[in-house]
């Protein structure tokens, strides 16, 4: 015998008790793991933003507004080009692919400037040459062709429910990118979109690159400025800045979510201060025995502790077992128009073991404190 | 070793209900040779538990100094008196009180969990214990599944896994039938003829008293004027 299995007895010894406090604490975790998946999934494409330089550009008022075709040669000319280069046009088509719930972004784009701007996708010369020699096709991120079964030379029909056209084109390439999310994206030609739409030249958004960071604050300040008293004015901001608008639109979440974690520990804390503050209790003979025979407060804090941090711990490797079948291996999401991925991150995980064994120290800190303190013979004295 | 395994000088120990003092032991002098086995005897209320506590080291007396094996326990530290318990003190209870959610085996080894001992030491030792006692073929057993008598003797064997100094057992048969209590009595005669441990016995029962090698009166929290030799 030794102390751990010491420990694992005692937690063991009320096993109904046990039960429920491990399942009500996975329960909880499992709450918290969802929440906090859910935030690093709102923050996942922002990460990696910053390292790419990219600028955009959007209407002043917002993105329901498209941007005039005519600030297009600006972008391109003298003013710009000390600064930022590889100007592309991106629109956001939305749509419908056979059912509403398939959500996927589908964009339409400049081939040309597409493959230097989003530079950290991998497609073969051969696929981007098929892209760039015919107008109504499309290239897909792997993941989102492995999850429709698609493959080359497949026709996707995408109905359009911003714009009033239907988009049907040939998918002739795939890439790879850093991650799975950033596969679940298709990108037809914007040429052919201006093309169904009879030529009306709406952009939604132009995107450009940086050429140094230094260079970001100074294309803001040119852009802006040039189009500051026009009837089109324009907002430009880095990669992030435009993501965080879309965080912003959903309020302060992540403080709600924080909120709502730090209310589910403290939940935590005390069903399974409960479940010790009984199991001393139960055992005050016990522990004046134990110091009889010459144990230490210490020892008696750690029983009682590492008691509490086990139960919560089970708790916890319960909670993140479910999640990661559910969401990592059999890839379930809660809302996949808004999480195509919904993956339990490894620091996620680290942080909800660590967030239950802070639990579980707290919860056994006053239980545990006044079992270690309480004088041997008052404990012999007690009869339960 | 110290040819006195006990001393107790001019021992005091007054509790407090309230803010009224209540004295439970006053001037008590006390000496017990080393291989003595002594039995505390008194009525209810005499202060023979507390004089034992107070020996044992689980309690601190008012006034009065007490020495175990020559040292000295006034001004140990809780973690020094918890090491001096470790190994100078084998204690057993009234009530057994073995923890429940371990076998008799793991019982007796608990004490030993504070040793240095290796693993297989200390199943040496759990095993030599249990053999004194005679329940080497139950150390599997947990307490519910012993009867009250085996219990008491795998709360012997735990006390004395450690090779003590000292043995201190707190009315030992108070809670066990006839049969049971003398088997008890004949094993705690036993480790004091046959394995030299001194003994201080707490009992009410004359008959118990009667297997001890000398026997202490306790009234009213003092000693009788004159300790009486044992039959």
């Amino acid at each position: 015998m030794n102390f751990l299995r010491l420990l694992l007895r005692n937690a063991l010894r009320g096993r109904l008790r046990t039960f429920l406090t491990v399942c009500g604490s996975a329960f909880l975790m499992f709450v918290l793991v969802f929440m906090l998946t859910a935030l690093s999934e709102m923050d996942a494409w922002q990460g990696t933003a910053a390292t790419h330089l990219r600028i955009a550009v959007q209407h002043g008022t917002g993105l329901a507004n498209s941007l005039p075709i005519t600030l297009e040669p600006f972008l391109r000319g003298e003013t710009i080009a000390p600064h930022g280069y590889c100007i592309c046009k991106l629109n956001w088509f939305g749509g419908i692919y056979l059912d509403p719930h398939n959500f996927f972004a589908r964009f339409a784009t400049d081939h040309l400037a597409w493959r230097e701007l989003f530079d950290e996708f991998a497609i073969s010369q051969a696929h981007y040459d098929a892209w760039c020699a015919q107008k109504d096709s499309c290239v897909v991120g792997a993941a989102l062709a492995a999850k429709y079964h698609w493959s080359i030379g497949q026709r996707v029909t995408v109905l359009g429910d911003i714009y009033p056209i239907d988009v049907t084109t040939e998918i002739v390439g795939i890439f790879n990118g850093p991650t799975p999310r950033d596969e679940e994206v298709l990108y037809f030609r914007w040429d052919y979109f201006d093309e169904l739409l009879g030529g009306r030249k709406l952009v939604g958004t132009y995107w450009l690159k940086a050429r140094t960071p230094e260079d970001i604050p100074k294309l803001k300040e040119l852009i802006d400025a040039h189009t500051r008293n026009s009837p089109d004015p324009t907002e430009t901001m880095t990669e992030n800045e435009f993501g965080q608008q879309f965080m912003e639109m959903m309020g302060n979440v992540k403080g709600l979510v924080m909120n709502l974690g730090g209310v589910l520990l403290v939940i935590m804390v005390l069903m399974t201060a409960n479940t010790v503050a009984m199991s001393a209790r139960e055992r005050v003979v016990e522990v004046a025995v134990l110091r009889t025979l010459g144990f230490r407060r210490i020892h008696v804090l750690g029983l009682f502790l590492g008691e509490a941090v086990l139960v919560s711990l089970a708790g916890a490797v319960l909670s993140l077992g479910i999640s990661y079948v559910l969401f990592n291996v059999l890839r379930l999401s809660p809302a996949p128009e808004y999480f195509p991925y919904f993956l339990v991150e490894r620091s996620t995980m680290v942080l909800a073991l660590a967030a239950s064994v802070g639990c579980g120290l707290a919860s056994a800190a006053i239980p545990a404190l006044r079992s270690a303190r309480r004088p041997i013979v008052d404990g012999l004295r007690q009869i339960i | 070793m110290s040819e006195l395994a006990v001393r107790v000088s001019q021992v005091a120990k007054t509790y407090y209900r309230d803010q009224t003092p209540v004295p439970v032991l006053e001037h008590i002098d006390l000496t017990v040779p080393t291989g003595e086995f002594l039995a505390l005897m008194g009525p209810s209320g005499s202060g023979k538990s507390t004089l034992l506590n107070l020996i044992a080291g689980i309690d601190r007396p008012t006034a009065g100094t007490i020495e175990v094996a020559g040292q000295s326990l006034a001004g140990l530290s809780e973690r020094a008196l918890a090491a001096f318990r470790s190994r100078h003190i084998g204690f057993i209870f009234q009530l057994y009180n073995l923890i429940p959610v371990l076998s008799a085996s793991e019982n007796v080894e608990l004490p030993l969990l504070l040793t240095h001992l290796s693993r297989a030491e200390r199943a040496q030792h759990v095993r030599a214990a249990l053999d004194i006692v005679g329940l080497a073929d139950r150390s599997d057993h947990l307490p519910r599944q012993l009867s009250g008598g085996q219990e008491q003797r795998v709360a012997i064997a735990r006390a004395i896994v450690t090779d003590p100094t000292l043995l201190l057992a707190d009315e030992p048969t108070g809670d066990l039938d006839k049969k049971n209590e003398e088997e008890v009595l004949v094993l705690l005669q036993r480790l004091n003829r046959e394995f030299k441990k001194t003994i201080v016995m707490v009992t009410h029962d004359p008959k118990a008293a009667a297997c001890a090698g000398r026997t202490v009166q306790l009234e009213k929290g003092a000693l009788a004027v004159a300790p009486v030799a044992a039959g």
